[in-house]
Formats: structure tokens, sequence, C-alpha cells
């Protein structure tokens, strides 16, 4: 079996995408619709990384980030945001919200601006995971 | 003091008559024959004469007549024979005042005398009266001259184009604005053309009656509509008309007329500058649909690639539906954007609005169904067949019916029975109302607060951000209006006004579905 990674992204093109990367590179795939069910996967299954999106309804990325990196259980969880923001927007926001009374969090182990190759995207996550 | 002439040729008889109604408080002169009374009327101008009838020389019937001929205000009493009622009516004939038989009794004469004073007194009286009225109508036709020229500047002057009819609604006031409106001459116009030469039927249907004794002035109606000027030209103006009554009969008809050609070029321009400024604003906002369509790309050409090296057919057909879906993203970008950023006048064709929603319900029905919502159409049969650009009402349908849909598929509640209603109604002054009306998630204040803007989407990957940014222009070339009335959880309704041409002598063609 291999390392376990989450895809949370509310596209259903971009998780077959990012699914069959994964299965191409030997890793297990494991799927979130939202936020919401991201967090819920991620207490579940304790994945081995995470590939986040930002835009989602429900919970988005900016925020179940926060959520992750500000927990002792789960800030160590690797997590490669892949999205179609720009990493400057990404950084800013989470600026603005630790400004306004949260705790600081760490940049992503990875930022990819979509779109993203295949095997770049296997490339970075095996990077990210050694 | 009443001054009284008597005269008979009998001395005696004016003597004793003389020295009792000088008792009585009169000042009497004297004459004993026709020919010397006259004389004596010229000289003292008595108020009453009193003249015997039977006299040598001129009788007393003469005498009447003589002075009725120099002043036929007087007042004549004849004094007539016992019994001699032939004279006496020919007296009256003439004009006297009243007779009296002989002899004279004392009482009967002054009964007759009082009643001749009473009648001078209503005549003087009657004459102040005229004089007096004279003078008043005369002031009052100076002021009415005044006003009525005052009026006539303000009328002249208005900026208002202002068309009064009389009761048989033929143009007796046509004013240099309504000229510039309309562009007729106004010896072409005025007693020579009827307010409906003038306007078109649905703006003549706009004329209220305001009685003159109801007690609420209501507040002028102003509407937009379309006048024709004189060469077939439609000009945009708010109008106002109304029936003028007196009592309860119609006189005529006034109507107000405000040019609206500047402003609308101006809106036009207002309009065209927005979105050529929110195009350029947003090609950054372009750049996240463009970076996600683009990734879709990739994640098809990759699939493709393992379905090849792999003979993995599922793959393949994976990776080829991924592309196909991204093509037709892209194109709906582009169409989106095209439509957007060009300009393009309504084409205006006859077409039938309800087959249209109808058209659009049939398009949508199978995606609807897939997701269990019922699509229901509540269409009014009044409309029939008129002058729109089909093509335009029908992107605006399409657009909202399935935003509607939409809406409907992301709302999570299961126990909600889903639906969406496109009603259209005939309003009046030629406007169809479309209604697009779902029970799906709504919209938070914030959301609705944003929904005309750019690139704006509430779908996710699913959306292009532009389509009610196309509609809303698509509606505005139309010289329609959107409305929008929306609650979180409950649903959703975007209100669509568009204004029709009518289809020449088909004015209301109804439905026959």
């Amino acid at each position: 079996m291999g390392k376990k990674i989450l895809v949370v992204d509310d596209d259903p093109d971009v998780r077959l995408f990012t699914q069959a990367v994964l299965e191409e590179n030997g890793f297990t795939p494991l799927m979130a619709n939202n936020g919401e069910e991201g967090e819920q996967m991620v207490k579940r299954q304790k994945p081995d990384l995470i590939v986040l999106d930002i835009l989602m309804p429900k919970e988005s990325g900016i925020r179940l980030y926060r959520k992750l990196k500000t927990d002792k259980e789960f800030k160590d969880i690797p997590v490669v945001v892949l999205s179609g923001i720009a990493e400057k927007s990404f950084l800013r926001s989470q600026k603005v919200l630790t400004e306004f009374g949260g705790d600081p969090v760490p940049e992503p182990e990875a930022y990819m601006e979509k779109p993203v190759d295949g095997d770049v995207l296997a490339e970075t996550i095996k990077k990210v995971i050694g | 003091m009443a001054k009284l002439l008597l005269i008979d040729d009998e001395e005696a008889n004016v003597r004793v008559m003389a020295i009792s109604l000088r008792s009585d408080g009169y000042d009497v002169v004297t004459a004993y024959s026709g020919e010397e009374g006259l004389d004596v009327y010229e000289k003292e101008n008595p108020d009453i004469v009193v003249t015997d009838i039977k006299m040598p020389g001129m009788d007393g019937i003469d005498v009447l007549k003589a002075i009725k001929e120099r002043n036929p205000e007087s007042e004549v009493i004849i004094i007539t024979g016992h019994g001699d009622i032939d004279n006496a009516i020919e007296a009256l004939k003439y004009g006297a005042s009243d007779f009296i038989n002989k002899p004279v009794r004392d009482d009967a004469l002054a009964v007759a005398l009082e009643r001749a004073l009473e009648k001078l007194d209503i005549k003087r009286r009657l004459n102040e009266y005229t004089e007096n009225l004279e003078k008043e109508v005369s002031k009052a036709t100076q002021e009415l001259r005044r006003q009525s020229h005052f009026m006539e500047k303000l009328i002249l002057t208005s900026q208002e184009g202002i068309v009064a009819t009389d009761k048989k609604m033929k143009v007796v006031i046509y004013n240099p604005s309504a000229e510039v409106i309309l562009g007729y001459e106004p010896e072409t116009v005025i007693n020579k053309k009827r307010a409906m030469d003038l306007f078109p039927k649905e703006v003549m249907r706009l004329y209220v009656a305001r009685k003159h004794d109801s007690k609420s002035i209501k507040k002028l109606q102003w509407r937009e509509v379309q006048v024709r000027d004189k060469n077939g030209i439609q000009i945009p103006v708010r109008f106002t008309g109304t029936f003028l009554y007196e009592k309860n009969n119609i006189m005529g008809s006034v109507a107000f007329m405000q040019d609206l050609r500047e402003i609308k070029r101006l809106e036009k321009e207002l309009l065209r500058s927005e979105r050529l400024a929110t195009i350029g604003q947003t090609v950054a906002g372009m750049a996240h649909s463009v970076k996600n369509i683009l990734h879709g790309f990739k994640g098809g050409n990759y699939l493709m690639e393992i379905g090849f090296k792999k003979d993995d057919t599922e793959k393949l057909k994976a990776g080829w539906d991924m592309i196909q879906k991204n093509i037709r993203q892209t194109s709906e970008l582009v169409m989106d954007l095209l439509s957007f950023s060009k300009e393009r006048p309504p084409e205006y064709e006859p077409c039938r609005p309800n087959d249209i929603a109808r058209d659009v319900c049939e398009i949508l029905k199978e995606t609807a169904h897939e997701h269990n919502v019922r699509i229901l159409k509540d269409l009014d049969p009044a409309i029939g067949q008129v002058r729109m650009d089909p093509r335009s009402v029908h992107n605006i349908l399409m657009n909202l019916a399935s935003n509607a849909v939409d809406a409907c598929i992301f709302d999570e509640n299961i126990d909600k029975s889903r639906r969406v209603i496109l009603k259209t109604v005939l309003e009046e002054n030629g406007v169809v109302r479309f209604e697009v009306k779902d029970n799906g998630v709504g919209m938070t204040p914030d959301v609705q607060e944003k929904i005309f803007t750019s690139f704006f989407s509430t779908k996710g990957h699913m959306g292009t951000g532009l389509g009610l940014l196309v509609t809303r222009k698509l509606i505005e070339e139309h010289n329609g209006t959107i409305d929008m009335q929306s609650e979180p959880n409950k649903g959703t309704t975007f209100i669509v006004r568009i204004p029709f041409e009518r289809v020449e002598g088909n004015l209301v063609n109804t439905d026959k579905h």
C-alpha cells in the first residue's frame, strides 16, 4: 500500500486528474468534495499528504489550511496547495486572518498554481514526502 | 323729490290735482295741451308724466308716443274716460306705465304714482348694476387677458412638449417643445390634427380621466413611452395625458411630454463606458477561469496519455470527456465575453414570447429531471405575436432558467420538492413581464449585491461569472428592466420586463396553443 494522499477539490475533473496522477505514481488517493468533507477525512484517515484546492463551497481551502496547521495533531501533515488562486493571494489572506487574531500559520510545503502538468505534480508530491 | 308733469285741457282739473299732489310732497309742473306738455317736458325733464287722453290737437296717446320716443325710460300715466277700455289698452300698447279712470280719485292716483316711482327706482338701480357690472367685467376681462397672456408665455416657453385638444380631441395647443419632439409644423397641427394623429394607440391609452370634482388631484402618472415623429422615427419620452372635465362633461385633453433622447443617449454612453471598464478590470478575474480550464485540458491530456500507453479505454474515455467539457467551457466563456463586449441592437421581428419560454423549458427539462427538479409553466394566453428580438429573449430566459435549475440542484435540503416556474404576463403599455422563480438555495444579501458584477460566480468551476452580466446587457439593449427578489433557503425570483413593438393590425393575437 502506497502512502495515503487526500485530494480536496470541488471540481470532479480535477479530482479525476489528480487521482490518476497519484495512482500512476503508486500512492493511495482519498477524495473529498470540499473543506468540510476534507476535515472529516483528515480526522478519520490521517493521510500522509494533502492536495488542497482553495476556492470551494462550504469550507474553503483557506480556512481548512488554517485549521490543520494550528492543530497539534495534524500540523505536521504536509499540504500541497493546487489552485487557480495565485500563491501571493493565498499568503496575503492568511496574513490578514492572522492579524485578525489568529495564530500564525507556516507557508504550505508546496504551492502549485493551475494549470499543472501531471508529472510535475507527481514530482512535487514525491519531493515533499521524501 | 320726484317731479311730476300734469297735462289736461281742463284747467280746473289740473289745478285741483296739482294742489293735492304738491301736498303729497311732489314737485308739480303743469301744461294745458299736448303741445305745451311736450315743451314743458323738454324744459323740466320730469320723472313722471300724468296726461289726460282726450285733448284737442295732440291727444294723450300722441303725447305718450312723443315722450317715449325722447326717453323710453320715462313713466307716463294716462287718464282715461270712464269705461274707455279701448283707449286704455292702446295706451298700454305704447308703453304707458298705468292708467286711471276719470273722475280721478286721489287714492287711485296715489297708487299709480307710487307704482311708477317704484318702477323708476328699480330702473335706476338696474342701471347702476349694469354700469357696475360693465366695470367689473372689463376689469375681469383685463385680468383674464393678463393671465391668459401669462399662460400662453408659459406654454410657449415650457421645456415640456404640450399638446392640448378640445373635446373632439382636435389639437388647439401645440407648443414649440412639442414641435421639437414630433417634428410637425404647428400650422399643420393646430385645428388640423387630432391627438390620435400624433400619438400611437398605446400612448393614447395612457390618457387618464381626472374629474374636476374629484377631491384627489392625483399625482401625474409619468410613463416612459415611444412616440413617432413626422418621419416615423421612434422618440423616447416621458408622457402624461389627462382628459379635462367641466362638471361631468369632457371639455378637452392635455398631454405633456419630456424629451428623453439626450438622457437615453447619455445613459447608453455611460453603459458602454462602464462595460468597457468592466472588461478591462476583469481580465484579471478571467485569469482564474482560464487557469481552471487549462488545468482541465492538462488533466484530460494526462488521462488520455495513460489510456494510450496502457490501452485502457476507460481512461481514454474519461480523458476525452474532460477535454470535451473544457472545450465547451472555453466556448461558453469566449461567447459570453464576446456578447458582453459587443454592442448589438435588438433585431425586432414577430415572435411569440410564450413559445420561446416553452422552448427554454424543453431544453432544460432533461437536466432538471436528472436532478429531480420540476419545471412548471404559467404562460399568459393574452400574449400573442409581438415584435421583439427572439434571440435576446431566448438567451435571457435560458440564462435565468438554467440559473434557477442550478439554484435548485445546489439546494441540499432533500425534503423540499424542488421546482422552477416560468411565468409570462402581458402588462399594460406594451410590456411583457417574464418571471423565473425557483425554490432553491436563494441568495444572501451579500451575494445579491454581487450578482451583476463580472466573474462573480457561486457555481465554482461550473460558471463563467458572466451570465447575469450578459443577461442584463441584453435586457437593457431591449429597453427592458430586471429586478430580483431572493431569500436564503427560500428561493429566488427574477423579474424581467421587456417592451415590445406591436405587430401592425394584429394587436394582440390570442395564443392558440
